[in-house]
């Protein structure tokens, strides 16, 4: 029964040994090899949001109608050559300069 | 009607101008004359407007704008007496018929060599209309520039 116990605890003290032996070689190689394994980039992950995940959206500039916008600009037209004659049949500097009310440009 | 090309000339010498032409009818929404076409013929308006625009980029696509409208007694067209002899704007009815006279420049020319009292009047008016035409863009050119200006120094 003695020579058993002690043959078993002889045996597995050899097994841990070879273990770690081998471990220890394979440790050693994979160190001093000067190519290192390239790791995969991770991209830093966006924080998450407590109550949402999407981010607000600015809003879109408003964009009339191109039928609307052309007759915005007929009609800033008319009203600059209205204000045009009004300088050529009077001319002076306040009447030159006078602001238009055209909403086109306003 | 009194046409402001024909502004001075007596009774007998206006008649005498318009027989030279053609009256045309310009049905709604089609083109008098276009830009860069040859310009042979100028044209005083009897009836309706003409409506002038200038092709211009707006969103991606060519759309005319709008550049004045004239009425009857004015007269549209004068590029037919300038060389290069091509017009240099759009000219169509836009919103009802119009109807006008097309005075061809060889029976114009024509007509003056052989009253140059007439010629000499039709010519001064003429360079009123022009001289008007002038003042009028050269002043709605630099309010659009002041309004430049102001933007770019805000």
């Amino acid at each position: 029964m003695d020579m058993l116990l002690i043959g078993l605890c002889l045996g597995a003290a050899g097994v841990v040994f070879v273990a770690l032996a081998f471990g220890a070689a394979i440790r050693s190689e994979s160190w001093n090899s000067d190519v290192r394994p390239e790791l995969p980039l991770v991209k830093a992950a966006a924080p998450s949001r407590f109550f949402s995940e999407r981010l607000p959206i600015p809003p879109a500039p408003l964009q009339v109608p191109i039928e609307v916008l052309l007759l915005q600009i007929e009609n800033h037209v008319r009203l600059e050559q209205a204000a045009a004659e009004s300088f050529i049949a009077f001319p002076t500097q306040a009447l030159l300069h006078s602001k238009t009310t055209s909403p086109f440009v306003n | 009607m009194t046409h402001e090309l024909l502004n001075g000339l007596s009774s007998a010498e206006v008649e005498q101008v318009l027989r030279l032409g053609t009256r045309l009818i310009v049905p709604t929404g089609t083109s008098l004359f276009r830009l860069g076409d040859q310009a042979d013929r100028l044209f005083l308006i009897e009836r309706g407007r003409i409506k002038l625009t200038l092709p211009m980029q707006v969103r991606g696509r060519e759309e005319d704008i709008f550049v004045e409208e004239r009425s009857p007694g004015q007269t549209v067209g004068w590029s037919a007496l300038i060389p290069p002899y091509r017009f240099t704007l759009t000219a169509t009815a836009p919103l009802l018929e119009a109807e006008v006279v097309a005075l061809p420049r060889e029976a114009l020319r024509h007509y003056f060599a052989a009253n140059p009292a007439a010629g000499h009047k039709v010519a001064l008016n003429l360079a009123v209309v022009i001289g008007h035409r002038l003042q009028l863009f050269q002043t709605m050119w630099l309010r659009e520039m002041q309004r430049t200006v102001e933007v770019r120094s805000a």
